[in-house]
């Protein structure tokens, strides 16, 4: 259909924009029509993104059954997920104003979609079944680290109204102390172990790489990139994933109120901080052949042997 | 529609008066019998709660309807105190103002807790008792159809339910709920077994709670409030081992000094690990020291803090108060505007069939006599029927958007109707 080619990002950013506009709206008037117009708008502004990413951002199923992409269209799709979770609750606590925490959160990652590079990922990179699995992991891991920030936030302001005893305000409604505890409990563990499958991953892509490389060329030196920005600061965030959650898990304490929201906001800082590197460094994206720079650690052999030594 | 209301309730009489005309539920069908012995052309409700005892009473013919000094009589008797004692402090209402106010208590506008649940639930239940007794109610069928529907909508287009006003429903209800998800897997612990701690666990019930312990200084009192709405007792020894253990706590004892001090806190504060603590000191004096609101994961709630959501969502509902009110207006003209065609259609039927028969026999009579084609006489047909149209018209308008306030006016055409053209009962 050739309508559907005209959807671009302003569509479902401008349905998101809308649907946090009518959340905001709680301040001014009351009406019980605002729940369906939010989950109506929210459904349109899916729809679109979904379009959008199928049919625009260059993510679809290589001859090989990989699905490719780019940097773009995987933070895109991070939005997409935090943009469902966000309908669901929506849907599940229409007096919520989970909306007001995530939505904005949704549009940041549509920002940062926009801005990160929108080559496809090096040929190679982009067609093996691991670099899947490494983009897949990273981009539900990160979409688990944005929705357990909003979480945490939402804790920690639902806390400190009731230790104030803020009285409950018909426009200012947060979900339950113990609802908020779980959520970012369960974004700190699935991230944890998303990003930990998605850093090893990588680490694997590097490896095979390196072997192949060797074997085509024995004066080749090649070690896993930990100069990489983007590969480094993961092993940070990851480790600080680990530490978080054994903290969580080992410290009873800490499987209390505010130390696990304080774990997730942090987790969200350093997530921030990867993706501004990512956005600065380039990594994953075809290289700029006509500055003959190559990435130090990036598998450069053609996609079907890559497929048969990591299958 | 012939309704006639007398009643008491807490706007205008003392608790002394309601009591004496109060009713139990049992009593009410003897009553209503009694009634139908003198008044068998009648219909009757009688509704009978805390804060107002209302008898209603309707039918098709006026005439055969008590008066409301009989009405009254009728009443005080039953409870055997005499009429005249009672009338200046009673009200009464006719028609509209009584099919209004019905609307009112229905939607609990007329309630001392303005939006309470409970009262339609008695309405209903008034409404099924009248029917058991007399099966032949159609006015009150009606009426009562009606007030329900219009109650329905009232909690349906407003919020005057939406927020909760004493302070047990507040704390269990409200408060409760932004900090814990469910109550069904919480422990809770109630200090103190009064009248408050009564009303909590109705609510604590309510809200699906099971793991419910009691602790009061005697025992047996504890016990007998846990067997009554259920919760295990525990000697009062054991407070602070149950306070270790405890998510929610209530307290509402009659303790002249803090039962659990900041020493007592320490003591059990390692083995709580900081697991959120919400404790709901509903005592007058505290029964907690202040300074255990300052813990790391406890929520100390006082009275006093209850005290002002209690009284805002107070306001809230008063808010809603004039939507409430024109939804029940608009209610109660439909309902009368109803009620008119549904008088008036009979006549009207009547006089339709009267008229076509007529038209019909004029009709066949012209037409025998004439030589047409098929399409001539369609025409004929169809000029016959628009003149009956247009000669009906204007008397049945009349009838049917006749304002509701007119309704004697209505009752007075309706009659000349039917004596113009006569028109059979």
């Amino acid at each position: 259909m050739d309508w559907l080619d005209g959807i671009s990002i302003t569509c479902f950013a401008a349905s998101y924009l809308v649907a946090l506009g009518l959340v905001v709206s709680r301040i001014f008037f009351r009406t019980s029509l605002r729940k369906y117009l939010v989950i109506g708008i929210m459904v349109a502004g899916l729809f679109a993104h979904t379009v959008y990413l199928m049919r625009h951002a260059g993510m679809e199923f290589s001859s090989g059954g990989v699905w490719t992409g780019n940097w773009s269209a995987w933070t895109l799709a991070a939005a997409w997920c935090v943009a469902t979770a966000c309908l669901w609750i929506v849907i599940r606590q229409p007096q919520s104003v989970v909306g007001l925490f995530l939505l904005p959160l949704v549009l940041l990652l549509v920002g940062i979609g926009t801005f990160l590079p929108g080559e496809s990922f090096s040929a190679s990179d982009s067609r093996s079944v691991w670099s899947m699995v490494h983009g897949l992991c990273l981009l539900l891991g990160t979409a688990a680290v944005v929705f357990g920030f909003a979480a945490g936030v939402m804790y920690l302001m639902q806390a400190s109204r009731l230790k104030r005893k803020v009285g409950r305000s018909e426009w200012f409604r947060l979900p339950s102390l113990e609802w908020l505890q779980n959520a970012s409990e369960k974004a700190l563990v699935v991230s944890v172990a998303l990003l930990g499958m998605g850093l090893a991953s990588g680490l694997f892509i590097n490896l095979a790489g390196n072997r192949i490389a060797t074997e085509t060329d024995p004066n080749a030196v090649r070690v896993v990139a930990w100069s990489d920005p983007v590969v480094w600061t993961s092993g940070v965030l990851f480790l600080w994933l680990v530490a978080a959650m054994l903290f969580n898990r080992l410290y009873q304490p800490a499987r209390q109120g505010r130390k696990v929201a304080y774990l997730v906001v942090a987790s969200f800082l350093f997530l921030m901080l990867e993706l501004g590197i990512v956005l600065w460094s380039g990594h994953g994206a075809t290289p700029d052949v006509s500055q003959n720079t190559e990435p130090v650690a990036r598998c450069e052999l053609p996609s079907d042997q890559i497929h048969q030594e990591t299958v | 529609m012939n309704l006639q209301l007398v009643g008491c309730s807490h706007h205008e009489s003392g608790i002394r008066l309601r009591e004496q005309l109060a009713f139990r539920e049992d009593q009410v069908p003897g009553f209503l019998n009694l009634f139908y012995e003198t008044y068998p052309e009648s219909e009757a409700v009688l509704l009978s709660t805390c804060n107002r005892t209302e008898f209603y009473v309707t039918g098709r013919n006026p005439d055969a309807l008590p008066s409301t000094d009989e009405m009254i009589e009728l009443l005080a008797r039953h409870r055997g105190i005499n009429g005249s004692t009672v009338r200046d402090s009673m009200f009464h209402h006719r028609d509209r103002q009584a099919v209004f106010h019905l609307f009112k208590v229905a939607a609990s506008l007329d309630s001392m807790v303005l939006g309470e649940a409970q009262i339609l639930s008695q309405v209903k239940q008034a409404y099924q008792l009248a029917a058991e007794t007399n099966d032949a109610i159609p006015f009150t069928h009606h009426v009562f159809q009606a007030a329900i529907r219009a109650a329905r909508r009232v909690s349906r287009e407003t919020k005057i339910h939406s927020s909760r006003v004493s302070i047990p429903s507040v704390a269990i209800c409200s408060l409760a709920k932004r900090i814990f998800e469910r109550l069904d897997n919480k422990r809770i612990l109630v200090v103190g077994a009064g009248k408050m701690a009564g009303e909590t666990l109705t609510y604590l019930n309510e809200e699906g709670a099971r793991d419910i312990n009691l602790v009061n200084r005697t025992f047996a009192t504890a016990q007998e409030l846990g067997e009554r709405y259920g919760g295990k007792a525990h000697p009062w020894e054991e407070l602070e081992s149950q306070l270790g253990m405890s998510d929610l706590v209530v307290s509402t004892t009659a303790a002249r000094e803090p039962v659990v001090t900041g020493g007592m806190f320490d003591r059990i504060e390692a083995s709580r690990q900081q697991r959120p603590l919400l404790i709901l000191d509903l005592a007058i004096p505290r029964d907690f020291d202040l300074e255990i609101g300052d813990r790391l994961n406890v929520y100390l709630y006082s009275i006093d803090d209850l005290k002002a959501e209690c009284e805002r969502n107070r306001r809230a509902r008063k808010s809603e108060w004039p939507k409430a009110e024109r939804i029940l207006m608009q209610e109660t003209d439909d309902f009368l505007q109803q009620m008119k065609r549904r008088e008036g259609g009979p006549a009207i039927a009547q006089l339709r069939r009267q008229v076509n028969e007529v038209k019909e026999l004029e009709l066949r009579r012209l037409l025998n006599r004439l030589e047409i084609d098929e399409e001539q006489r369609k025409e004929i047909e169809y000029s016959f029927n628009r003149v009956v149209n247009k000669i009906l018209h204007p008397p049945m308008a009349s009838l049917n958007n006749q304002n509701v306030d007119e309704e004697e006016q209505q009752h007075s055409l309706l009659d000349a109707l039917k004596r113009l053209f006569q028109l059979g009962d």
